[in-house]
């Protein structure tokens, strides 16, 4: 069984010198830092690559390196071993998870992982899942955009209003518009379908991205708009051809944000998404498993069906790493 | 709201919404939804009355069953849902049954809506208040259904073939019965009896007895006892009835009608302090404060502990764990005598219904919600159910030509022994805030866990009793 | 000109904005209505009762148990969480040998750690409380087996069931789950600084501590901000709800040392049938979160930057 991911199954665990040039140079190329010094940005870091093999030593790094190599150890082997040992009691039977909790399986239980995969339909609703965060990240992206854009750049009555309008909405309780929210999709028939809860992931997303990408907006230079109004282009295709690129790594930061609120989203589809069995979301058979094992104590088939759920969005997210932390540090200096 | 201006409604939405001129217009007809649920549930014609179909179901009408997906699982319900669609043919493919663990976030915006199923098992954390359904007249009478003849028997109503008390706990003050409590619980303290064997004990029938009991097991590294410190409100399930059988039922008859000074009789004392005792001696498993319920059972069910508070849905919930030793030999005990002047005899039960059964009133087939429950509670459904779940049901006997597990078949020699010495305590239907949250969690498991002493803990009791009695959001029952 | 901009500015509002008021503005308008009646949320059936829901909020204690908790939260979750993700990101970019041409380095393996400490992320939020109700578990769980192996055998708290603790324990569930994101986050941040920032500071003398406080830090205010407000909705709303729930005594407890607002919510409308009470700790709920969103941004107005 290869599936076992801990940190000690990646073979490219001493990949330090892979990772880290690609953090700094895709980011960092264009006109993000340029509030810092946009001359030594694309250089593209040795500084934390571990390019410069350890023949220099200064005492003071060496005290601060064994320190920081400490406590960084500590912290990963503390958020590590939670997750290996889910992963190794996902093989165990319920007797060993509890009678010897911290031993290998004595046989490798994968009646668990069938178990789970038909109990939370994890197939169907992977998929499911798949298809409403994937329309709801693009819709939010779109639409967050455009509203922070207009928000954030063009003086008009009402415009505070709006503003905070949206802002505000990141204050209101989920919980509290649950029943209502629930006449209202059905009232237009979005109950129990996908592009309804595309829709309501959106509204929900949209005040945290309307205050992150309109305070984006703002940072960015507005020559180049100017240049392209006296040039004739419409605002829409200032907006689409110009702005857009340019608020790219702010985009990929929020959508990050998103993505990770949305796909873990569980409140919502609780209420609005429970007429068809075959609609659900993952997070609904997740809490359903896990829910039952209250009941039933089926702790193997639960961690089974969580390593599950885990193992595609960690694959993705080892696989797009570079790409998210790129996006993140062009993002994260405006 | 009609169903026509509905319909208006909904489009003027759609269209508004595709306009994009939504904020002020939409929202007055967003609202009022929620508000007005009058519509949707049209009722299903009834069908002709016969000996085969006293309810007068429609035998062709679809069945829209909600069942709660817990310790019992769906298992049962489906296989007579099956027998129901073997008497109603017609009705075939248009049965549904749905299974969930949050009964009312999936349920709430259909009954605001008017259109809820047509059966609900109405059970777990998520259990609707049966007082705010009732007051609010959302149930169906259940009379009907205990006055038609038995699915087994012609001869006999639905009613003559319950177990005794199971049809008042569905009453709420009036004549008219509200919930069908499908399961039948027999609450106590459950132990093995290989355990105690192992210390060559039996189930201890005075408190001294299980005194010296617990101080045997301590000196060989053994708890006495063991319970959920998480959901601390399962010691009631012995504690109750022990004060009952030191002070009599009617003490527990005054707690349930939160009566001024209910929680200051000296039985209640007298048994806040035995319990307490137990902690001081050090009989109570170290660290069962912070255990949930499967983590006591756990550690009960291997042996660290002999004796946890429970129900017999124990059997079923921690079959695996208890399947590991196989000279466990599962039990319940009644209460300990406390002393020889108490008021009731040693066997004194708490035994009541479980998986409470509601037939909303705005369901559309509320005759084939009944008839289902009619058929459910037949001889075969029953056996079936007792099978599958190591449970017995409000069906009295049934068990005949069974072999019961052995939990089972203990609790079922411990009614037999109990006789009319049934205890029924209703605080956990009634008042499931106070129950729970307050006396559980706020005192008894503050108790427990040794930072309150019995008086404190008696104090704080009588206080939030006090307080949901003044508390005019509460409805209030009497018994 | 002028006429154009407005059509644009219509055409781009508009669908954001009507998602918006339909699926947001609209069920909170309603829910503030809901706050004014004894609507039990199990029947359409209910009346006006003004201000009582709300008058008999200021009696509650537990409510203002609720308050304190949730509170609490929102004041340290994000300071616990922020501060150490700035921490491990400072370490992983600057904890480093010196080396060769370069003044301050990342520690090796900074791309593994990056990795695992992401791990918490792909898990939902229920899955993460349960792994910490084992760790929790008294009796046979992690944290006193620990405890017990590096002789501490007299120390076994009850975790989650002792009402001292009980709050911290479900804090730091929430924090562990949360670290790892603003870890890369910051991370991201620190590396796309320029090195010649900390050359400068170095020759005058700094040490990297120093560098943190007078490069780094200011550098990254803005990201830090935006985490804060993420982290300050987490404390308070549907995160805390769930750790809460599934972890504590009761839950909410031992004796509502865990009560927070969002729970109490759940309990009242899901539990009590008092759905129109819910509605009004809901919507004080709302004002708590308003305030804290205002202050943060109050302190971190953003200046209009041109270049």
């Amino acid at each position: 069984m290869s599936a076992q991911t801990g940190p000690a199954g990646r073979p490219d665990a001493t990949d330090s010198d892979t990772t880290n040039p690609g953090v700094t140079n895709p980011g960092v190329t264009n006109s993000d830092v340029t509030k810092a010094k946009p001359a030594d940005a694309g250089r593209g870091g040795p500084a934390n690559g571990a390019a410069g093999r350890p023949d220099t030593k200064s005492s003071e790094g060496g005290v601060l390196n064994v320190f920081s190599h400490g406590v960084l150890v500590i912290w990963g082997l503390l958020v590590a071993m939670p997750l290996l040992w889910a992963v190794v009691s996902s093989f165990k039977d319920d007797t060993e998870i509890f009678g010897s909790p911290w031993g290998l399986p004595s046989v490798l239980h994968f009646d668990n992982w069938s178990r789970a995969w038909d109990k939370a339909n994890m197939g169907q609703y992977f998929l499911n899942s798949l298809i409403v965060v994937g329309g709801s990240l693009i819709g939010t992206m779109l639409l967050g955009a455009m509203a922070a854009y207009v928000l954030a750049r063009f003086d008009f009555p009402g415009n505070r209003f709006l503003y905070f309008l949206f802002v505000g909405g990141m204050g209101f309780p989920v919980i509290l518009a649950l029943v209502p929210l629930f006449f209202v999709m059905k009232n237009m028939a979005l109950l129990d379908t996908y592009h309804g809860l595309i829709l309501v992931y959106i509204a929900y997303s949209l005040p945290f991205t309307v205050f992150f990408l309109s305070g984006f907006f703002k940072t960015l230079p507005t020559s180049v708009a100017e240049a392209a109004l006296i040039d004739g282009a419409s605002h829409t295709r200032i907006f689409f051809q110009v702005m857009l690129p340019m608020a790219k790594p702010g985009l990929i930061s929020v959508g990050i944000f998103n993505f990770l609120g949305q796909w873990n989203q569980y409140l919502l589809p609780t209420v609005l998404n429970v007429g068809d069995p075959h609609k659900k979301m993952l997070t609904q058979g997740l809490v359903a498993l896990a829910v039952s094992q209250g009941y039933k104590g089926d702790w193997s088939g639960l961690f089974a069906g969580l390593t599950i759920a885990m193992l595609p969005v960690l694959a993705a997210y080892i696989i797009f790493q570079r790409q998210v932390v790129a996006g993140l540090t062009a993002g994260a200096l405006k | 709201m009609g169903s026509t201006s509905e319909f208006n409604r909904r489009d003027l939405v759609k269209r508004a919404a595709a306009l994009g001129i939504v904020a002020i217009p939409a929202m007055s007809v967003l609202t009022a939804c929620a508000g007005a649920g009058g519509g949707g549930g049209d009722k299903v014609e009834k069908g002709t009355k016969s000996a085969k179909n006293p309810l007068a179901v429609n035998e062709s009408a679809g069945l829209d069953v909600v069942i709660f997906d817990g310790g019992f699982g769906d298992k049962y319900a489906k296989a007579a849902q099956g027998e129901y669609t073997k008497a109603f043919p017609k009705a075939e493919g248009k049965v549904k049954l749905s299974s969930t663990q949050k009964i009312q976030s999936t349920l709430q915006p259909r009954f605001n809506g008017g259109n809820p199923p047509d059966l609900v098992d109405n059970s777990g954390a998520e259990q609707m208040d049966f007082g705010t359904l009732v007051s609010k007249d959302q149930l169906t009478d259940l009379t009907p259904l205990f006055d038609a003849p038995s699915i087994d028997d012609p001869s006999k109503k639905v009613r003559d073939t319950l177990r005794p008390g199971v049809l008042e706990m569905g009453q709420f003050g009036g004549k008219e019965t509200w919930v069908l409590y499908y399961a039948y619980t027999v609450y106590g303290v459950w132990y093995s009896k290989g355990n105690l064997q192992k210390l060559d004990a039996e189930y201890p029938e005075t408190w001294d007895d299980m005194l010296a009991l617990c101080a045997k097991a301590k000196k060989r590294g053994i708890a006495g006892w063991t319970y959920p410190g998480k959901y601390p409100y399962y010691f009631p399930f012995s504690l109750y009835p022990f004060i009952a059988k030191i002070g009599g039922a009617e003490v527990l008859r005054r707690i349930d009608n939160l009566e001024p000074n209910a929680w200051h009789d000296p039985a209640v004392k007298d048994a806040f302090n035995a319990y307490y005792e137990l902690y001081q001696k050090g009989y109570v498993l170290k660290g069962s404060p912070g255990l949930d319920h499967l983590q006591s059972q756990n550690a009960w069910a291997e042996g660290k502990a002999l004796f946890i508070p429970n129900g017999s849905w124990v059997e079923n919930e921690s079959a695996k764990q208890i399947a590991k030793d196989p000279n466990f030999q599962l039990a319940v005990g009644p209460p300990s005598s406390l002393s020889s002047s108490d008021k009731m005899p040693y066997g004194t039960l708490w035994a009541s219904g479980g998986e409470p059964y509601i037939v909303p009133k705005k369901g559309r087939n509320s005759e084939g919600g009944m008839e289902l429950l009619r058929i459910m509670l037949g001889k075969k459904s029953s056996q079936n159910f007792i099978e599958q779940v190591s449970s017995l049901t409000s069906l009295d006997g049934g068990t005949e030509g069974i072999t019961l597990p052995p939990g089972l078949a203990s609790a079922q020699q411990v009614l037999k022994k109990a006789g009319g010495n049934i205890v029924n305590p209703r605080m956990q239907d009634w008042y499931v805030a106070l129950q729970k949250e307050k006396i559980g969690v706020g005192a008894i498991g503050e108790m427990m866990a040794g930072r309150m002493t019995p008086d404190e803990a008696i104090k704080k009791i009588q206080k939030y009793a006090d307080d949901t009695r003044a508390d005019s959001s509460v409805t209030k029952y009497k018994r | 000109m002028q006429h154009g901009k407005y059509r644009f500015i219509a055409g781009f509002l508009a669908v954001p904005l009507a998602i918006y008021a339909v699926f947001v503005i609209s069920p909170f308008v309603q829910a503030i209505y809901y706050s004014l009646t004894d609507w039990t949320g199990l029947s359409s059936d209910m009346k006006m009762v003004g201000f009582d829901n709300y008058a008999r909020l200021l009696k509650d204690s537990v409510f203002w148990s609720a308050v304190g908790n949730s509170v609490t939260l929102l004041l340290l979750l994000p300071v616990v969480t922020l501060s150490l993700g700035l921490f491990f990101a400072f370490m992983l970019n600057v904890g480093g040998r010196r080396r060769k041409k370069a003044v301050i380095g990342g520690v090796r393996g900074s791309g593994t750690y990056k990795i695992v400490y992401f791990f918490p992320q792909v898990l939902s939020v229920p899955i993460v409380a349960l792994l910490f109700q084992f760790a929790y578990n008294p009796e046979s769980g992690a944290l006193n087996a620990l405890f017990k192996a590096i002789g501490l055998g007299q120390v076994q708290p009850d975790w989650l069931g002792d009402p001292q603790i009980a709050l911290w324990c479900v804090m730091a569930a929430m924090v562990w789950a949360n670290v790892g994101f603003y870890v890369v986050l910051f991370s991201a941040g620190m590396s796309s600084i320029p090195k010649d920032f900390y050359e400068a500071a170095l020759l005058d003398g700094a040490n990297r501590i120093n560098t943190f406080f007078r490069i780094t830090l200011p550098l990254l205010w803005d990201t830090v901000q935006t985490g804060w407000i993420y982290m300050g909705i987490l404390a308070l709303d549907v995160s805390a709800f769930a750790f809460v729930q599934i972890m504590s005594v009761g839950p909410g407890g031992p004796d509502y040392s865990t009560e927070v607002l969002p729970l109490y919510v759940y309990q009242k409308t899901f539990r009590d049938g008092q759905a129109g009470y819910a509605t009004a700790i809901g919507v004080s709920l709302l004002i708590v979160t308003l305030i804290f969103s205002a202050i943060v941004m109050r302190l971190g107005r953003r200046e209009r930057l041109e270049f």
